[in-house]
């Protein structure tokens, strides 16, 4: 295992979701291993031993957006909700420790919060998350804990403003130093893409990596395929979309084979994409502007609805993207996305993601989810600017 | 109390008595139902032997069942096995389970041996034995129409009667408690059937509370494509497997001797669905719907039956298959065993049954005519009279099902561990080897997988005794299903706790086992596996499994579990240390 605790501190570095010297693994076969920051790696490898999962990652997160959230709580609050979907599906919602709830050993109370959710948020220290089967796992819930934290953070700084010393030079050191500009410059893209089975693999790995190089997902989901003719190729459920090799799905568009059964859960919603836009490509990511500024609507006040998310039958539009509503999976996506995607080329689906296609290739739809992201960027600053009685 | 009833119904058969009894709430809140009360029921008749009268026959439902929550009108049937002699229980849906918590009991608990054949007749707080004499003989369907006036019913077929024993208990809208034979424990007390019948409500402590973690149940449902996905069960049911198992080059051919038959599109999902004209069925309440029926009501195979009496006897024919399944239904018999001792005795004799030879062989197995006295011995006794033990591709007596273990190595471990023998469920590694949830796991490594195991195991055992389905756990956790637990029964449950309750039982029933002999030469896998190469393909081998590799792996197991080198708890009296 430790080949694995290797791999995703990596990838923990690789993303800047977590400080490079804050971070460390346990993992327990017939015996506990830890590994990573000599503290953290203490309070891992405590921890883990008192539960009955395989492994725990203990890292400081790059961003103090937690911290922050746990601070800007109520006294009597335990957790943070998140709003988006994902997080909101898969955490529900996340408890924290704060940094005075700390006397003494923490693990056991660490334990006892990990004993009922997958991630936990602890004041000074960071987040600590839990890989029931596998580490990869709680490389997994650390990244959504820290996507859903810097999700919950943005809104709440868009709608509520600041309120804490240090926060505002914070929130500026971010802008300014760690966020990096986005765009698709010097990435290779197939121009017009083949019928051909193994370019359509290579370019879907590829793209899959840049995907997640460029930061436009959370951890490493989202999904991808083409259609080829009478069959769409799809990564698979849960498949890393920077190591897709072997694990893309060749569907046919007559369901006459179920061996798909192990694609994306988006499958419906990209079939029904290809039958209404005749697109080539379907690219679908989580890029965190996009889905801050899919949650911002000006009609909450006064409107009925409550699970946006879910229910709102309406399209907005940011920056010309259309944004709608709609559950993973069948639980309304498919139903919606289609529709809307055809006329721009990109869709945003509420508090979830981003759809975008490509008539030829994956050279446009990398572009327009490039563009989206980049759009909703500017406008939640020029939003923030202007509530904060800056110029933009 | 919210949740439970709190009261089992003690059945002497051989007195003729029936007797409400309270259960403690202690052993309610440490063992949950279903599996887990069950096989603390036992604690007191492990020892003795499947056909001994005293041995309980346990049918225990569980906290959620009687509300609305996903998957949860199930119950778990606890015995000893006289296929296995290992301790077993078995999950089965339906609405048979619904009502027997409708009519005021967590369990039925049925000792003694009648002296004439009797049906048990539950009716809220009335229950009677009736006689039965006039069933005994009849198949499932003619016994169910029978009885069904008397509500939801449960009945063995003439396998059961006669004593085959992989015979099971079916319920009367075709589901079964199967593969152990407690068929054949029910025959040999002279109950051919039980109804239930029962308006009670089960109460929910937090309503609220309830009807947000259901809300985040389906939502995680609608989200996993292997539930709800276009290609998923509620679709496909479980022959949505066929194609997979065939790409992964994992469906066991012609006895487990290759691992691809090239016809298997013949009896897939979609076959099915286009041959059959299959439409959505399932157990009480379930928003899944999994099991498909014909146009004409009749229940369709699911995809461990296409797959033996398709690929391991080297048939393509799909309708000779449905027919062996609607036949086994009929006369009470287990598909995996009856379909695996089938093949065993097929590769022995040299000539795997054909189409046409199947439905008779069934009926004699049934019956014990002919060759079927044999046959119904399962296959590993088969193997063994017919000199050739090697050809029982079975752990602990038990048939394995359609996952080859060379495909899969957590599966190849799991088969082994399991307390009930070679099955694919209690650890139901197939999930993240294959199916990817929760998440993926690489199917040719060993690392890690003695731990993923033994924690599946502990989580698969408390699924057994909320009841839920295990299929909702291709989308749902324990998170998920903890919160429920806590909001119908006021008691505060998460996964942790449920994992530990799910040890104990898994613990409780190894304990049982290895009191009666059982132990780490009993933990191994049919030769074959580490000796032949399964069926290379789609860029794809399938070596033999590495014997010192595997060996490796079971001891770092038994680590794990807190067990010595043989498997077994050395001078530890583990009943002792339990509630």
């Amino acid at each position: 295992m430790r080949d694995q605790i290797d791999k995703y501190t990596g990838k923990l570095v690789a993303d800047r979701s977590a400080c490079a010297d804050g971070i460390a693994f346990a993992a327990q076969d017939d015996v506990l291993i830890t590994a990573g920051a000599p503290e953290l790696a203490a309070l891992a490898g405590n921890t883990l031993s008192r539960l009955n999962s395989l492994a725990l990652v203990a890292a400081r997160p790059s961003l103090p957006f937690a911290d922050f959230l746990i601070a800007r709580a109520g006294a009597g609050e335990e957790c943070i909700v998140p709003q988006d979907t994902e997080t909101r599906t898969f955490l529900h919602d996340i408890p924290f420790l704060r940094r005075r709830d700390l006397a003494g050993d923490p693990a056991p109370i660490l334990a006892k919060l990990l004993g009922n959710r997958k991630g936990v948020i602890v004041e000074g220290v960071g987040i600590v998350a839990v890989g029931a089967i596998t580490v990869e796992q709680a490389f997994i819930n650390y990244s959504s804990v820290f996507h859903s934290t810097f999700v919950k953070y943005l809104q709440d700084v868009l709608a509520d403003g600041f309120s804490l010393a240090g926060e505002r030079e914070a929130f500026d050191a971010f802008r300014q130093q760690w966020l990096r500009p986005l765009s698709a410059a010097g990435l290779d893209f197939v121009g017009a893409l083949s019928l051909e089975k193994e370019e359509i693999l290579a370019e879907i790995e590829r793209v899959g990596r840049y995907t997640v190089e460029r930061g436009l997902v959370d951890s490493f989901f989202g999904n991808i395929s083409a259609s080829a003719g009478e069959l769409i190729y799809i990564s698979q459920t849960a498949a890393s979309l920077d190591e897709l090799k072997g694990c893309i799905d060749p569907v046919p568009a007559d369901n006459s084979s179920t061996t798909g059964i192990t694609a994306s859960s988006e499958l419906l919603a990209h079939r029904k994409v290809y039958e209404q836009t005749g697109a080539r490509v379907i690219l679908h990511g989580h890029p965190k502007f996009s889905v801050v500024m899919s949650m911002i609507c000006d009609r909450k006040k006064e409107c009925a609805i409550k699970d946006c998310w879910k229910d709102c039958p309406h399209v907005r539009e940011l920056g010309g993207t259309p944004v709608v509503a709609g559950e993973i999976g069948a639980g309304g996506l498919a139903r919606r996305v289609p529709p809307v995607i055809g006329a721009s080329g990109s869709a945003i689906v509420y508090g979830h993601g981003v759809f975008t296609l490509g008539r030829e290739g994956f050279g446009e739809a990398f572009a327009a989810m490039v563009d989206v992201e980049n759009f909703c960027r500017e406008e939640y600053f020029r939003q923030v600017d202007r509530k904060q009685g800056q110029k933009p | 109390m919210f949740g439970w009833t709190g009261k089992l119904l003690h059945v002497d058969l051989t007195r003729g008595t029936c007797e409400r009894r309270e259960i403690p709430t202690e052993i309610l809140h440490a063992y949950l139902g279903g599996r887990g009360l069950g096989v603390r029921l036992m604690r007191d008749y492990f020892r003795l032997g499947p056909f001994e009268p005293d041995l309980p026959l346990i049918f225990a439902v569980g906290p959620l069942c009687g509300t609305n929550s996903p998957t949860a009108a199930r119950l778990a049937c606890v015995s000893r096995s006289p296929l296995t002699g290992t301790i077993y229980d078995c999950s089965a849906g339906g609405r048979f389970a619904w009502r027997l918590k409708a009519a005021g009991l967590d369990a039925l608990f049925i000792t003694g041996k009648s002296p004439q054949p009797v049906f048990l007749c539950v009716e809220g707080e009335r229950a009677e034995l009736h006689p039965a004499q006039s069933l005994w003989g009849k198949g499932v369907k003619e016994t169910v129409a029978a009885l069904k006036v008397h509500g939801s019913v449960t009945a063995i077929g003439p396998a059961g009667e006669n004593g085959v024993l992989f015979a099971n208990i079916m319920m009367g809208e075709g589901n079964s408690i199967g593969r152990g034979g407690l068929g054949a424990v029910m025959g040999a007390k002279g109950l051919k059937a039980i109804t239930v019948q029962g308006d009670g409500v089960t109460g929910v402590a937090d309503q609220e509370r309830f009807d947000a973690a259901r809300a985040d149940v389906m939502r995680l449902f609608r989200a996993s494509p292997v539930i709800f996905g276009e290609l998923g069960i509620a679709e496909y049911g479980t022959p949505a497997l066929v194609d997979l198992m065939a790409q992964r080059r994992m469906a066991p051919t012609e006895n487990f001797r290759s691992t691809f038959f090239a016809e298997s599109g013949n009896y897939s999902g979609p076959a099915i669905r286009e041959e059959c004209g299959a439409r959505k069925e399932g157990c009480y309440g379930c928003p899944i719907q999994c099991k498909k029926a014909s146009a004409a009501g009749e229940p369709l195979p699911e995809y461990e039956t296409v797959n033996h009496f398709g690929a391991l006897n080297g048939i393509s024919d799909l309708h000779a298959i449905v027919k062996a399944n609607s036949l086994c239904n009929e006369l009470g018999l287990d598909t995996i065993s009856a379909a695996a001792t089938l093949s065993a005795f097929g590769e022995a004799r040299g000539r795997f049954p054909d189409a046409a030879e199947v439905a008779g062989l069934l009926a004699d197995i049934a019956y014990r005519h002919g060759q079927g006295e044999l046959l119904s011995l399962g296959s590993r006794r088969v193997a063994e009279i017919l000199g050739k033990p090697e050809l029982s591709m079975s752990v602990k007596s038990l048939e394995l099902p359609a996952y080859d273990p060379r495909g899969a190595y957590g599966m190849a471990l799991a088969y082994v561990t399991s307390n009930r023998g070679g099955c694919h469920l209690r650890a139901y590694p197939i999930s993240h080897e294959i199916l990817r949830k929760p998440v993926p796991t690489d199917r040719f490594s060993f690392s890690g997988k003695a731990r993923i195991i033994k924690i599946a195991e502990d989580v698969n055992a408390a699924v057994d005794s909320l009841v839920a389905c295990k299929f909702a756990f291709f989308g749902a956790t324990l998170e998920e299903y903890g919160e429920l637990l806590s909001a119908v029964t006021g008691v505060e449950y998460g996964p942790e706790s449920l994992k530990a309750i799910g040890e104990r039982i898994y613990l409780t029933e190894r304990f049982y086992n290895c009191a009666n002999g059982f132990g780490r030469a009993n933990d191994m896998l049919p030769q074959r596996f580490f000796e032949e190469a399964g069926s290379a393909g789609e860029g794809i081998d399938v070596p033999p499994i590495d014997r010192a590799r595997f060996e490796e792996e079971l001891q770092k197991y038994y680590r794990i579990r807190g067990l010595d080198e043989r498997g077994c708890f050395g001078g530890r009296d583990l009943l002792a240390e339990l509630p």
